[in-house]
C-alpha cells in the first residue's frame, strides 16, 4: 500500500511566510526578482526583463517520473503532462489551444524526472486571458475517457520517434542496472510495456492529478514586460480559489551499491559505439555543494580544455566526442563520463584513460588553474544563458523544480563560485569508486563493406 | 533525464540518377535576381495528372555589397555578437567532392589558427566562454561568434583569424572528415529517422540540381577530398564580394572599422558564383529508405516557385500556419491527426524549406535559398497506419485548398502570426540573422512586412494564393520504413486503406476517415523506389 500524508507548507527559505514580497538585487542572478507566496501554498515569482511587449509565463509542477511508485505505471508524468491540454468545462478540449494562439503565445510544456514545467511565451497584451487560462485548467481540469485514451497513443507516438536513436535505450539501460529500487530507475517516458497500457488508466489519472497538482507544489514565474500590480491581481484572482495540498509520498530509497555493475547494449544497425561510466552520487539541495561540485568536476575531467579531451578526442581520434552526463536531481542519482568512440577497438583505451583521469583526482593531483578557468566560464557563460525573457523564466522555474526554492538560480550560481580544488579530490574519494559505478557499453552492428553503397533493386 | 515535450522533371527517370552526381551547376557572371513568375506558376499550369514534368525558372537570391555591415548597437548589453555570413554553401562543392564548402568551415571553426592549435582555441576561448560556430546550407556558410565585452579584443583576433588564418592541420583535416563521414553513415542513417526522410525528399525535389546532396556531403564524396581542396576552396568562397556582416550588442562605429579592417585581408572575390538551373519537377515520386525501425517516419514535399517578397508569399504562409505550423497545437494536421485520433505525436506544414533552430520552435536564420520548397512532416506512425496517415494528410491540404479557412479560425491564424513573429528575433544571433537574411531576398524590415501583411490578409487573398501554389498532386512522398513490400504494394494498388482505433472516436471523425481511407494518392506506382538506407548518400 502507498503511504499516502498530507504534505505539510512547502518550505522555501527565501520566503518570510505567505503574501511576503521581497525586493532584492541579486548578485549572481542580473535581473530584480519579486517572490511572493499565496495563502493557498502556491508561490508566484515575477522578473521584470527588457522583453518590450513580450512575457514568458513558466508554471513548474514538483512532479515527475520520480513520483512513479506504482508498479506498471511508469511515465504516467509524462503522460499526464498531455492530458494537462485537454480542457475544462470553461475551455473544452481544443478551445484552449485557439484562444492562446489568437493572442499570439507559444506554448507547451515538458516532464523531466523531478518536474513538470509548462511554459507560453508571447504578448504581454494577452498576459490577463492567460492567466485566467492557465489557472483554470489547474484548477479545473476535465477530460473524457475516449480523448484520454487518444492521447495515450500520441505518447506511443512520441516513444516510438524516440526509438530510433541509441540515446533512449541507454538512457533505460543505465537507470535499469544503476537503479535497484529508487523510481529512477525508469526513465521519464516510461517502460515501452507500460506505456503501452495507458488507455486503461482513466480513473487512477484522476487520482494523480488530486495527488500532485496542488497549488503547493506548483510555482509560477513570470518574466518580461508586465505590470506587476495588476498581474498579481490577476492571479490572486485566478489561481486564489484553487484548494487542496499534495501528497506526501514514500520514494524508495537506492541501497548503497556494493560492487560494479555492468550493462551491455546491442545496437541492431550501424552507429558508432558508446562508452559510459557512472557513479551514484549525492542528490541536489542548497544545503551543500554536491551540485555545483559535479558541475565543474564534469568540464574538469572532459570539458574542452581537459586533457582527456585533448588526447581522446584531438590527438589520438579515439573518440568523437567525450561529455558528462550530470543533471540535478531531486534525489540521489548519478554522475557519469561518457564518450562516443571512434570505433570498438578504442574501447579498452578510452576505458584506461577515464580510470587514469579519475586516479589523478583520487591523488590529490588536480589543477587549480583549470578549475579557475571552469569558474571563469560559468561566470562568462551565464549572461549568455539569459538573453531572453524565455530563457530566464525556464532556468529559473527548472532550478525551482528541482530544488524547491524560488531563487534557487542564483543560490546555484552562488555555490559554482565557491567550488574549491580539494573539493573535487574530496568528492572524488567519496563517490567516484569502483564499486559505486556501473558501466555501459554500446556495441553496433557491424556495417558489411559491399552493402554500403548498394542500391536495391 | 528524457526531456518529453507534448509536444521535434522530367518525366520519371530511372532512380540510378539519384546516386548520379548533381552535375547541374553552371557558372555564369554575378546574378542578378528575376522577378517572380506572375499569375499562376507553371507548376499551378500544370499540376494535373501524375508524373509530369515541370519547371521552376530559377531566381537568383540578391548579393549584398562586399562586405556590407548590418550593426544593431545596444550598449547596454554584456554580450557582444558577431555573425559572417558567406554567399556560399553545398552548391558549390565540386562534382564528387560533394561536402566540401561544409567540412571547410567546420576545419575553419574548430581546426585552430596559425598562432593556435585546435586545443589551444580551446584553451584560449574556455575561460572566457567565447563561441564560435558554423553553419553550412545550400546559399550561405555562417561564421558566428559571441563574447562579452570584456574580452573583446582577445577574442575579436582568434575569431578573425580563423577565416583569415586557419591552421588547416593534416591531422585534425582527418579527424574532422572522419566525423563528417560518420555523421552520414551512423548518424543520419542509423538513428535519425525523421532527418534521414527530409534528406530523402531533398534527393526527390531536386533530383538534378545541386541542392541534390545532403549539405554535409556524402560518404563518397568527402572521401575524395583533400587538404588542399580544403584550402583552394576556401580561398575560392571566403572572400569579401561574397560576405555580408553583422555585429550587434556593445558596438560603435570604431568596432565596425576594426572588423572591416582585419576582414578586408579576406581576397577581395574568388571563384565565379554557381548559377543555379531551374528545378526540373516530377509529380507523384516516391522514395522508401528501408531500415529495422518499429515505426515509419514520413516527408512529403514539393518544390515551387515562391519565396519571401513574392506577393503571394505572406498568403501560403498564412494558410500553412493554419494547415500545421512547426511544433505548435493549434493547426488542423496536429489537431486531426495527433489530437483527434492519435496516429503520431505531431504533423506540420512549411512554406519555405525548415531547419529547427536548436533549442527552439523557430527556423533557422541564414538558410536563403533561391529555390524553395513546401513541405508535410508527419512524426513517426505505426506502420499499419502509414498509408492513412499519408492520406489524411493530403485530405486536409485538399479542405484547405478548396475551402479556404473559416471566418473565425482566420482571425485565430492572424493573431497568432502577428504575436508569434515578435518571437522570432529575441536573441541579437538571430536579429542580425534576420537583418541579413532581409539582404539576400530584397525583403527589407521582413518581420514588420509580415505583420502588415498578416494585418491586411482576407480569406479571399489566402483563397486566391492556396490555389496558385499548393496541390496534393505536386508532391513527392518519402518513407523511412520497414517492411516496405507491403507499404509498396498499398502506396501503388489505389485501394482503400480503412482504419481502426483502439478507443471509440465520435461520427463527425469516422465519417471523414472514409472520405480519407480513399482519398487518391498522387503516387505514380512506376516511380516507387526502395533503397536499403545504409547505401543511401554514399555518392
Amino acid at each position: 500500500m502507498l503511504r499516502m500524508i498530507a504534505l505539510l507548507l512547502l518550505t522555501v527559505a527565501a520566503l518570510a511566510g505567505a503574501a511576503v514580497a521581497q525586493k532584492a538585487q541579486q548578485p549572481f542572478f542580473p535581473y530584480p526578482m519579486r517572490v511572493e507566496k499565496l495563502k493557498n501554498g502556491m508561490t508566484v515569482v515575477r522578473v521584470p526583463f527588457r522583453s518590450p511587449g513580450l512575457v514568458a509565463y513558466y508554471t513548474v509542477v514538483r512532479v515527475g517520473s520520480r513520483n512513479e511508485v506504482e508498479p506498471l505505471h511508469t511515465g504516467f508524468a509524462h503522460f499526464f503532462e498531455h492530458v494537462m491540454f485537454k480542457g475544462t468545462k470553461r475551455f473544452p478540449e481544443g478551445t484552449r489551444d485557439k484562444l492562446l494562439a489568437s493572442l499570439g503565445f507559444n506554448d507547451n510544456a515538458y516532464t523531466e524526472d523531478d518536474f513538470t514545467l509548462y511554459h507560453s511565451f508571447g504578448p504581454s497584451s494577452g498576459l490577463q486571458q492567460l492567466v485566467e487560462v492557465e489557472a483554470d485548467r489547474f484548477r479545473n481540469l476535465s477530460y473524457s475517457e475516449e480523448t484520454f485514451q487518444t492521447e495515450a497513443k500520441a505518447v506511443l507516438g512520441e516513444y516510438h520517434k524516440s526509438a530510433a536513436n541509441p540515446e533512449l535505450k541507454i538512457e533505460e539501460e543505465l537507470a535499469r542496472t544503476a537503479f535497484e529500487r529508487h523510481t529512477y530507475r525508469h526513465t521519464t517516458l516510461g517502460f515501452y510495456e507500460d506505456i503501452k497500457r495507458m488507455p486503461q488508466y482513466y480513473s487512477y489519472s484522476l487520482e494523480f492529478f488530486h495527488r500532485w497538482y496542488a497549488p503547493d507544489n506548483a510555482m509560477l514565474f513570470v518574466v518580461g514586460d508586465f505590470d506587476d500590480a495588476k498581474l498579481m491581481q490577476w492571479v490572486r484572482e485566478n489561481y486564489g480559489p484553487w484548494k487542496g495540498t499534495s501528497a506526501r509520498m514514500r520514494i524508495p530509497s537506492e541501497p548503497r551499491q556494493q560492487g560494479e555493475r555492468e550493462a551491455k547494449i546491442e545496437w541492431p544497425t550501424p552507429t558508432l559505439p558508446r562508452l559510459i561510466h557512472a557513479w551514484h552520487t549525492p542528490g541536489s539541495t542548497l544545503e551543500d555543494l554536491n551540485s555545483a561540485i559535479q558541475s565543474v568536476l564534469g568540464a574538469y575531467l572532459v570539458g574542452p580544455t581537459s586533457p582527456l579531451y585533448k588526447e581522446l578526442v584531438l590527438d589520438k581520434h579515439l573518440a568523437e566526442s567525450i561529455g558528462t552526463r550530470f543533471y540535478d536531481h531531486r534525489d540521489p542519482h548519478l554522475f557519469a563520463l561518457q564518450a562516443t568512440l571512434s570505433d570498438e577497438q578504442s574501447r579498452e583505451r578510452v576505458e584506461v584513460a577515464f580510470e587514469a583521469a579519475v586516479q589523478q583526482l583520487l591523488d590529490a593531483d588536480v589543477d587549480a588553474k583549470r578549475v579557475a578557468d571552469i569558474k571563469s566560464n560559468l561566470r562568462y557563460a551565464r549572461p549568455m544563458s539569459l538573453e531572453t525573457a524565455e530563457q530566464v523564466a525556464e532556468q529559473l522555474a527548472v532550478h525551482a523544480g528541482v530544488y524547491g526554492a524560488p531563487n534557487a538560480l542564483e543560490l546555484h550560481y552562488r555555490d559554482l563560485v565557491k567550488v574549491q580544488p580539494g573539493d573535487l579530490v574530496a568528492f572524488a574519494r567519496r563517490h567516484l569508486v569502483p564499486r559505486n559505478r556501473t558501466t555501459l557499453a554500446l556495441t553496433a552492428k557491424e556495417l558489411p563493406q559491399a552493402q554500403e553503397g548498394k542500391p536495391k533493386t | 533525464m528524457t526531456r518529453s515535450p507534448r509536444a521535434e522533371t522530367r518525366c520519371a527517370i530511372g532512380w540510378g540518377l539519384l546516386f548520379a552526381l548533381a552535375g547541374c551547376a553552371h557558372r555564369a557572371p554575378l546574378d542578378e535576381p528575376s522577378e517572380p513568375p506572375e499569375g499562376p506558376t507553371e507548376l499551378a499550369k500544370h499540376s494535373q495528372g501524375k508524373g509530369q514534368m515541370e519547371i521552376i525558372p530559377a531566381r537568383p537570391l540578391h548579393r549584398p555589397k562586399p562586405m556590407q555591415t548590418v550593426v544593431l548597437p545596444d550598449a547596454t548589453k554584456p554580450i557582444v555578437s558577431f555573425r559572417l555570413v558567406f554567399k556560399s554553401g553545398s552548391i558549390d562543392d565540386p562534382k564528387r567532392k560533394e561536402g566540401l564548402a561544409a567540412l571547410t568551415a567546420t576545419i575553419m571553426g574548430e581546426g585552430g589558427t596559425k598562432e593556435l592549435s585546435s586545443s589551444q582555441l580551446l584553451q584560449a576561448l574556455f575561460p572566457i566562454a567565447g563561441e564560435i560556430s558554423v553553419q553550412t546550407d545550400k546559399e550561405l556558410t555562417v561564421f558566428a561568434g559571441r563574447v562579452h565585452k570584456d574580452n573583446l579584443d582577445r577574442f575579436l583576433k582568434i575569431f578573425t583569424d580563423v577565416l583569415l588564418e586557419p591552421r588547416l592541420d593534416p591531422k585534425e583535416f582527418e579527424r574532422l572528415r572522419t566525423d563528417a563521414v560518420n555523421r552520414i553513415r551512423n548518424q543520419l542513417r542509423g538513428q535519425d529517422d525523421e532527418t534521414l526522410g527530409k534528406v530523402g525528399l531533398d534527393a526527390l525535389l531536386y533530383h538534378e540540381h545541386p541542392y541534390r546532396h545532403f549539405d554535409g556531403g556524402t560518404v563518397e564524396g568527402l572521401s575524395a577530398i583533400s587538404l588542399e581542396d580544403v584550402r583552394a576552396h576556401a580561398r575560392r568562397v571566403f572572400t569579401q564580394d561574397r560576405l555580408a556582416i553583422g555585429l550587434a550588442g556593445p558596438v560603435d562605429a570604431q568596432l565596425e572599422k576594426r572588423v572591416k579592417d582585419r576582414l578586408s585581408a579576406l581576397p577581395s572575390t574568388g571563384a565565379e558564383p554557381v548559377h543555379l538551373p531551374p528545378v526540373p519537377a516530377v509529380k507523384g515520386r516516391t522514395l522508401i529508405l528501408e531500415k529495422d525501425v518499429i515505426s515509419t517516419a514520413i516527408s512529403i514535399g514539393c518544390a515551387y516557385g515562391l519565396r519571401r517578397g513574392d506577393p503571394d508569399y505572406y498568403a501560403v504562409a498564412f494558410a500553412l500556419s493554419f494547415l500545421g505550423e512547426h511544433r505548435q497545437f493549434q493547426g488542423v494536421l496536429f489537431r486531426e491527426l495527433r489530437e483527434r485520433r492519435g496516429l503520431n505525436y505531431g504533423d506540420y506544414a512549411y512554406p519555405e524549406h525548415f531547419i529547427q533552430e536548436g533549442g527552439t520552435t523557430l527556423t533557422a536564420t541564414n538558410i536563403s535559398r533561391s529555390q524553395q520548397d513546401f513541405s508535410l512532416w508527419l512524426r513517426p506512425v505505426e506502420p499499419a497506419n502509414a498509408v492513412f496517415t499519408t492520406r489524411g494528410a493530403l485530405y486536409f491540404l485538399d479542405q484547405l485548398i478548396k475551402n479556404g479557412i473559416p471566418r473565425d479560425t482566420f482571425d485565430v491564424v492572424r493573431g497568432f502570426l502577428t504575436g508569434y513573429t515578435r518571437q522570432w528575433d529575441q536573441t541579437d544571433q538571430r536579429r542580425l540573422g534576420y537583418a541579413i537574411d532581409e539582404l539576400f531576398y530584397g525583403t527589407p524590415n521582413f518581420l514588420e512586412a509580415f505583420r502588415l501583411a498578416m494585418a491586411r490578409m482576407t480569406p479571399e487573398d489566402v483563397r486566391q494564393a492556396v490555389r496558385r501554389h499548393l496541390s496534393p498532386a505536386r508532391l513527392n512522398f518519402v518513407f523511412v520504413a520497414k517492411d516496405v513490400t507491403e507499404l509498396a504494394s498499398a502506396l501503388a494498388s489505389e485501394a482503400p486503406s480503412p482504419i481502426s482505433y483502439p478507443s471509440p472516436k465520435p461520427p463527425d471523425v469516422l465519417q471523414v476517415d472514409k472520405e480519407i481511407a480513399s482519398f487518391p494518392l498522387p503516387i505514380e506506382a512506376g516511380s516507387i523506389e526502395v533503397i536499403d538506407s545504409q547505401a543511401f548518400m554514399q555518392k
